[in-house]
């Protein structure tokens, strides 16, 4: 039992080096359960085995499951959408050719529906390729550099900047972003983030409800393993869990991320909840068993393993053993 | 020179003053005359042109001083729901009842530039300009929102509400403002992950290895020190450029 716990405890340090890029700020909330204290030091040789078990986010087996939960509801995933007027067009279709229409429409749908990656932040650069000394004080300003070759992908090209100190270093991630939207500019993108990212304007938006305007705009602004990107982000689903409000995502392609965040901080509690009272038993097993594929050392999937439970006895599992993590306060 | 020249104009008119008066007490009792200096003249003395006093050179002049003598200048948006704006417009856009003046059948496809010059306002000013309450400020959504279509999310052209183009210059920018704050929803471009590397393991974005080993004081290239500029070639490209070397 004690062997356990210390186990437990170690399993759980040994999750958090692997679940350190992924979710800072969730860790930075919430503690790790801690069911009894533990005794450091000891290990297993079973440990290793066990935390490779733990699933990445882009596992065909996780990517399968959310899309499962995701749903696919037709009416909100072609929502009319504002743009410029045409006049409507009628087709006459037979039986088997409306069958086919509505199978086009299906995969069109899977395709608007395709998850944004969840990515670990992205390591900063800072490496000096030269330091010139008689460059020094040639001139005020920093020169940058940037291949502007058409043909490559934009994490190979090279973007250098000559300091007025006569160093030559590799651009920052964010002097990269700004000076690849200045050569290849994408749509809607800004160089400066607009001030919608801004907390006060944040709020705003949260209390009107419009939480997939702002994380279809963090989409098309920031890059996905930015810093920005993974701040709105974790703010969005703190808000969106904070009140429930998990059916403002469910049926777009953001449903993902916010299951796997809540599932990599352990909190599902809610989101399950919210699952059986909309009556979506299937949702809220298959979500039952990713966290138990996502947490291979919690209670709730120790237990499963041995009774070998599933559909609903998954559920009653984790009843009986889910405990809420303390909030840091 | 400004103010004698003031004092030059005013005089005859001061001296026409005089001889109305003058006039006046030679008047036969009973019958009432009251001075009167004609518009004419007193346009042609008084104009900002000569005397340059009110109207600055900044043409927005006018229309800032009316907008802010105005009681909503500080929070626009209350006007909208007060009684004064639903009495006079009701649940209808403010550009509903707006019609412009032109010769024939077809509206000149830019309305007029502005509306108020130095100060004075034209006759039949737009929409905008004509109630001194209504501000464009990118807060005030239930304004903007009445110059954006609700079927296709775009600005209506001021041929169709009527404003003039100093107001919807600032119309457009403050329905952008708007945008970038998220007070008004925009369509945004899907974007697409697939076909996106995002392991940063090429050199340009992640560690490259350092040059191989060699001394800081050696030169990167063996050659670097080694090569002598021709004295001849030295010397008469000195003497072209002696001025301008230190």
């Amino acid at each position: 039992m004690a062997a356990r716990c210390a186990g437990r405890a170690l399993s759980r340090a040994a999750r958090s080096v692997i679940n350190a890029e992924y979710n800072r700020a969730a860790r930075s909330q919430t503690v790790q359960r801690l069911t009894c204290t533990a005794a450091p030091g000891s290990s297993s040789s079973g440990q290793d085995a066990d935390r490779l078990k733990a699933v990445q986010f882009a596992d065909a087996e996780v990517q399968d499951i959310l899309n499962r939960i995701t749903g696919l509801d037709l009416n909100k995933v072609f929502q009319p959408v504002k743009q410029e007027l045409k006049p409507p067009k009628y087709r006459l279709l037979t039986d088997t050719q409306l069958e086919e229409a509505a199978h086009k429409a299906g995969t069109q749908a899977k395709k608007l529906l395709k998850m944004p990656p969840v990515l670990p932040e992205r390591k900063p650069i800072e490496e000096v390729l030269c330091e010139d000394k008689m460059l020094e004080g040639m001139d005020k300003a920093k020169y940058v550099f940037t291949d502007i070759t058409y043909n490559i992908p934009h994490r190979e090209r090279f973007i250098v900047v000559r300091e007025p100190s006569g160093t030559l270093r590799k651009a920052s991630w964010e002097e990269r972003d700004r000076l690849l939207q200045v050569y290849f500019p994408k749509n809607e993108r800004k160089l400066t983030p607009p001030p919608m990212f801004k907390e006060e304007n944040l709020k705003v938006m949260f209390g009107q409800n419009r939480h997939h305007a702002v994380l279809n705009y963090c989409l098309v602004q920031f890059e996905p393993d930015s810093a920005e990107f993974k701040r709105v982000h974790a703010l969005t689903y703190e808000d969106i869990e904070k009140n429930g409000k998990y059916n403002l995502l469910w049926s777009t392609r953001l449903f993902g991320g916010l299951v796997w965040h809540l599932i990599s901080s352990q909190r599902i509690d809610g989101l399950l909840s919210d699952m059986l009272q909309r009556d979506r038993v299937h949702d809220a097993e298959s979500l039952v068993h990713l966290f138990n594929l996502a947490h291979p050392q919690s209670d709730s999937a120790l237990q499963a393993q041995q009774q070998q439970a599933s559909g609903l006895e998954l559920l009653k599992v984790i009843i009986l053993t889910y405990q809420q993590p303390p909030l840091v306060l | 020179m400004a103010a004698s020249i003031r004092s030059i104009v005013r005089a005859p008119s001061r001296i026409f003053l005089v001889l109305q008066r003058i006039h006046q007490t030679q008047v036969t009792v009973g019958v009432l005359r009251a001075p009167v200096i004609t518009p004419v003249i007193r346009n042609f003395f008084y104009s900002s042109k000569l005397l340059n006093l009110e109207s600055s050179e900044k043409n927005d002049h006018g229309v800032e001083s009316l907008k802010d003598l105005s009681r909503y200048k500080d929070k626009p948006w209350k006007y909208l729901e007060s009684e004064e704006y639903i009495e006079r417009y009701g649940s209808k856009p403010v550009w509903a009842n707006y019609r412009r003046n032109h010769k024939g059948g077809i509206p000149p496809q830019k309305t007029r530039k502005t509306c108020i010059r130095r100060g004075k306002t034209c006759g039949n000013p737009c929409p905008i300009c004509r109630d001194q309450n209504i501000i464009i400020h990118y807060q005030n959504v239930s304004l903007l929102q009445q110059f954006i279509s609700p079927y296709t999310g775009f600005v209506y052209d001021p041929t169709r509400t009527g404003v003039c183009m100093r107001q919807q210059k600032r119309l457009n920018t403050a329905i952008e403002t708007a945008k970038l704050h998220g007070l008004i929803p925009t369509q945004l471009p899907f974007v697409d992950y697939t076909g996106e590397d995002y392991s940063n393991s090429h050199g340009a974005v992640a560690h490259t290895p350092p040059p191989p080993s060699k001394t800081p004081d050696e030169p990167w290239y063996s050659w670097y020190g080694s090569i002598e500029p021709n004295e001849h070639e030295l010397a008469r490209v000195k003497k072209i450029y002696k001025s301008y070397l230190k």
